[in-house]
């Protein structure tokens, strides 16, 4: 049997999974503290069950987005070597920066040495100014790190107290900024995530659970708790992975759909698209700064279940949060309200909402059902809206290849699949407005750690080899270096590729079975007359998908 | 806030062959680049998909020979079809300006095209042109090359074409293929002066290049007054290009970019793919978003300073002062320059240097004191190992009179009637820009 835990900001969910079965779930408040909520959760899941029957924890969190979003981040700061290109200083870096001499060409040739004195320089203003952890960025440094290890070395001599980390252990994807901000805030979360780890891992012993526990990164995959210290941020928005995972276990094999997560005050919108969930073509932000975590696409609504509606001049308009729903003892109507009054909710307590209803749409001269009815088309409209944003930006993701530009138009789907309290209302009403097929999951309130309990492991690589410079890189962070032998063609590279796959899945504890190739190039690289050598790009995965589906009969059609 | 859009279209699957100057790799070390720097997260700058042309986007411009099919591959239909979805963003106001990061190039084919020439087969800016001006009804843009060769397709397009300022910059043509771009072709009698030639000595730095653009350019521009401006921004005028021999660096492309302030930008050639092109890429993309691009400093460049030595320098003065004389004065007018018989005509060769192919053309343009009048061409053109082609075809201007127009399809009929099969042209065709309407007929 396996667990899943999703931390949500208002609710945890837990649930006791055996194959594509429900065997016992929870869902309870969030409290203060994170670890222990899952433990709370755990303790309450474990009701007659033997810990020794559990094979994995599934954990997916928002400790380390509270961690940023809360400011308790540890002050850090930053070593640039920019080199020639755009001005550093109006970049969107996250951190104190000092700009110091040293470049590295696209080759990963050095074309400017650093200077010692600038670096001992820099770590004294920042040592002044009571920082003493520094992330160091060298632009193409996943081509070369020797000027970014460089730089840590004789920091770390001269002062061993402070903690480095070079931006080429986070990432070894295009894109420094994202590489440096990641560096940045790995640092400044790390001490806090150790103890949240601690913390689980007492918990596991305490309710004698043996088996492994994984962390869910934000593009559905997961990773050993213990392999997720040296890399705090992979697990950084996991919330809308694990329910779009939810949404796809329910939805079954091959699922394309609109994922819809309503919560009390958001609204996210995903895709899975034949049985893959989207992914953001860039990358994810961290408190607006862009960072490397790969993560899905998902296009968030400032709309929820607890939205408020109100009247102004006339017109009804939806508003924030100000508490819950007033069927459930709120004082303020919502758009829950609305969907309990029109008998679009589970919800009971309409009698406590009729008064209010009544003598709101009264004063302005609605009779009660077109006020709420006017709530509801509102929220819908605005969805549509982002929907339509969303639809857009995938359709006009960025294509290199001449095969990307005519493999034809992207068919949109024609399903959405409802999680969430309000979601099932708002999405029969929705799919019906548009002739969708409308999928609102059995348990859908847990859909979340349903998704976390079944992710699976998953590993990505993108291999770049250069040989006539005889290096290679990947977007592993930390996984680069020589070749050390020449790569004549595309096959023998793509058989490095895969060795270095094997031994990343190794490093990084994951068993790892099967891959598949995204993208295979070899480029010429001629000089003159001259053939000099070959650029290679090789990206592979395992191949994405779930541990098990929901039984059948897990979804409803409408 | 609008936004500077980027097409980039490095085509990693497409090459004319395997070690020629445009293959797969030419656009790498420029994505790397572009990528590494995180300047696609500005919030200032948005990247679009490309998109394909449609046939009759190239027929518009083009007699393809025997037809477009045959004389494109899917990678040129993106490269310009990328060109005119960012004028389709342009003009729909989504974006403040835009840049066609897109291979293959296409500023040496002419209207007739038998094959690749300079590494072109359709012109992207033309075929951009002709696309905004039917599609949004636009009458008068400049298109601005600052390609290192002479841009001799685009040149010949709107030749006679007095609603289309074409100005192009460039080594001078004794130095340099095409071996063209002199200062008497000034445009023909129809369209004089529409057509700016300003051929520098090699060896020109960002000094010269950008006097050139600040003595002649700039007020060209602003006596014409064009509702777009087009650059054709190639990148071999750089001091590390191997197949030209200037001395310009990013910088200056960037300060010229920053100051001609193009609407759309759409890649040219640029050979340096290591020591150029990564760098004057950057910088046009940074100049057009508005961004500081004085850091963008080639490796190649440092602790040395580009200088033009006094010979280039008066060259530079004596080509400059030519144009400031020449467009200062007002020009003779269209019936002088027709003269008499009120025909222009035009007999040459036209070598295609990659697919190795002669073309012989005879040209015509009749003269009409409404409209820019009609164009016929014949063109017959033989491989050096391979068949020959004799096409004929004629072309009704965009903003033909009604009577041309007219005229124009009396000649069809009675030309298509009289063909005569095995003895005349393979190829007959009718270019009705204004009808938007484009026939062709085997002979």
């Amino acid at each position: 049997m396996e667990i899943g835990i999703d931390v949500g900001g208002t609710f945890t969910d837990g649930v006791v999974m055996n194959g594509g079965q429900v065997v016992n779930w929870v869902k309870k408040e969030t409290g203060e503290d994170i670890a222990s909520s899952i433990q709370g959760v755990l303790e309450q899941l474990l009701a007659g069950i033997d810990p020794f029957s559990v094979k994995r924890v599934v954990l997916s969190t928002t400790l380390i987005t509270n961690i940023i979003a809360q400011g308790r981040v540890a002050p850090a700061g930053l070593i640039l070597l920019p080199g020639p290109g755009v001005n550093p200083r109006d970049l969107p870096f996250a951190a104190k920066a000092e700009i110091i001499k040293g470049a590295v060409d696209y080759r990963g040739r050095i074309i400017e040495k650093i200077d010692p004195a600038e670096v001992s320089a820099a770590l004294k203003r920042f040592l002044d100014s009571g920082i003493s952890r520094i992330a160091v960025a060298c632009k193409f440094s996943q081509r070369n790190p020797a000027l970014e290890e460089e730089i840590s070395r004789l920091i770390e001599e001269e002062c061993p107290a402070v903690r480095v980390l070079a931006s080429s252990r986070v990432s070894g994807l295009l894109n420094w900024v994202r590489r440096a901000n990641g560096a940045v805030f790995s640092l400044q979360v790390s001490d806090d995530y150790r103890l949240f780890a601690g913390e689980v891992a007492v918990s596991m012993e305490r309710l004698g659970l043996k088996c492994p526990v994984c962390i869910l990164k934000a593009d559905g995959g997961t990773i050993p708790l213990e392999q997720s210290l040296q890399r705090p941020l992979e697990g950084i928005f996991s919330g809308p992975a694990a329910s779009t995972l939810g949404a796809l276990a329910a939805g079954g094999e091959g699922l394309t759909s609109v994922v819809m997560d309503t919560g009390g005050t958001t609204t996210d919108l995903a895709l899975v698209l034949e049985g893959r969930p989207l992914f953001s073509e860039k990358g994810a932000f961290v408190n607006g700064y862009p960072v490397c975590t790969r993560a899905m696409a998902v296009a968030s609504l400032a709309l929820g279940g607890d939205s408020t509606i109100t009247l102004e001049n006339g017109r009804v308009v939806l508003g924030e949060r100000y508490g819950k729903a007033m069927c459930l003892g709120g004082a303020r109507l919502t758009v829950t309200d609305a969907l309990v009054y029109l008998g679009l909710s589970d919800l009971a307590g309409r009698e406590k909402i009729l008064p209010i209803l009544e003598e709101m749409s009264r004063r302005h001269g609605l009779e009660a059902g077109e006020l709420a009815e006017k709530a509801v088309s509102i929220f819908l409209e605005s969805l549509e809206r982002k929907l339509e944003e969303m639809f857009a930006v995938w359709e006009e993701e960025p294509a290199y290849r001449i095969w990307q530009v005519i493999s034809g138009q992207k068919k949109r789907p024609r399903t959405v699949v409802c999680l969430g309290g309000p979601a099932k209302g708002l999405g029969i009403l929705w799919g019906k407005k548009k002739g969708w097929q409308v999928i609102v999951p059995r348990h859908a309130q847990v859909a979340n750690a349903i998704g976390a309990a079944l992710s699976k492991t998953t590993l990505r690589l993108d291999f770049f080899a250069d040989t006539q410079q005889m290096i290679y890189s990947t977007n592993i962070g930390g996984l680069h270096g020589s070749l050390e032998h020449i790569l004549p063609n595309l096959e023998e590279a793509k058989q490095f590729a895969e060795s270095l796959f094997r031994q990343a899945a190794k490093e990084l504890d994951m068993p790892v079975s099967r891959s598949e190739t995204l993208y295979e190039e070899g480029f010429n690289i001629i000089r003159g007359w001259n053939t000099l050598g070959k650029i290679y790009q090789i990206g592979m995965q395992t191949p994405p998908g779930l541990r098990a589906f929901l039984e059948k009969g897990a979804g409803t059609g409408a | 806030m609008r936004k500077t859009a980027l097409i980039f279209f490095p085509a990693f699957d497409w090459a004319i062959s395997p070690s020629h100057p445009e293959r797969e790799e030419r656009l790498l070390y420029t994505r790397d680049q572009i990528f590494e720097e995180g300047i696609l997260d500005n919030p200032r700058i948005v990247e679009y998909k490309p998109r394909l042309a449609e046939i009759e986007d190239v027929e518009r411009v083009h007699f393809c020979v025997p037809d477009v099919a045959s004389q494109t591959t899917n990678a040129h239909l993106i490269s310009a079809g990328s060109a005119l979805k960012l004028g389709d963003a342009l003009l729909n106001r989504e974006i403040r300006n835009g840049f066609a990061l897109v291979r293959p190039p296409g500023h040496h084919a002419m209207r007739v095209v038998h094959g690749n020439r300079g590494f072109c087969n359709i012109n992207n800016e033309a075929i951009l042109v002709e696309y905004l001006r039917f599609k949004y009804g636009i009458r008068r843009i400049a298109v601005v090359d600052t390609d290192v060769h002479h841009g001799d397709g685009t040149q010949d397009i709107f030749y006679h074409d007095p609603d289309v300022l074409v100005v192009s910059l460039h080594q001078d043509g004794r130095t340099l293929y095409p071996g063209s771009g002199f200062v008497d072709e000034a445009g023909g009698p129809g369209a004089y002066l529409k057509t700016i030639n300003i051929p520098l000595p090699p060896g020109t730095t960002d000094e010269g290049f950008l006097k050139a653009w600040r003595r002649v350019i700039k007020p060209a521009l602003e006596a014409f007054k064009p509702e777009l401006v087009i650059n054709s921004a190639g990148q071999d005028n750089h001091f590390t290009d191997p197949l030209a021999n200037m001395r310009v660096s990013a910088a200056g492309y960037g300060k010229l970019t920053e100051e001609l302030k193009p609407d759309l930008a759409v890649l040219e050639g640029g050979y340096a793919v290591e020591t150029a092109l990564p760098y004057v890429n950057l910088a046009i993309l940074l100049a057009l978003a508005g961004e500081d691009y004085s850091n963008v400093i080639e490796p190649q460049k440092r602790g040395t300073v580009l200088r033009q030595s006094e010979e280039i320098e008066q060259a530079i003065d004596r080509i400059t002062g030519y144009w400031q004389e020449k467009l200062g004065r007002e020009p003779p007018g269209k019936d002088e320059l027709f003269g008499g018989k009120g025909l222009y005509l035009r007999s040459r060769s036209i070598y295609y240097d990659t697919d190795q192919i002669y073309e012989q053309q005879r040209e015509s343009v009749e003269y009409c004191p409404d409209c820019p009048g009609l164009y016929q061409v014949e063109s017959r053109a033989k491989k050096t190992w391979g068949d020959s082609r004799w096409i004929w075809g004629m072309s009704i201007p965009l903003y033909a009179c009604p009577a041309c127009q007219a005229r124009a399809y009396e000649y069809w009929e009675k030309i298509i009637g009289k063909k005569n099969s095995g003895n005349g042209p393979d190829c007959f065709y009718l270019q009705d820009k204004k009808g938007n309407r484009y026939l062709r007929e085997k002979g």
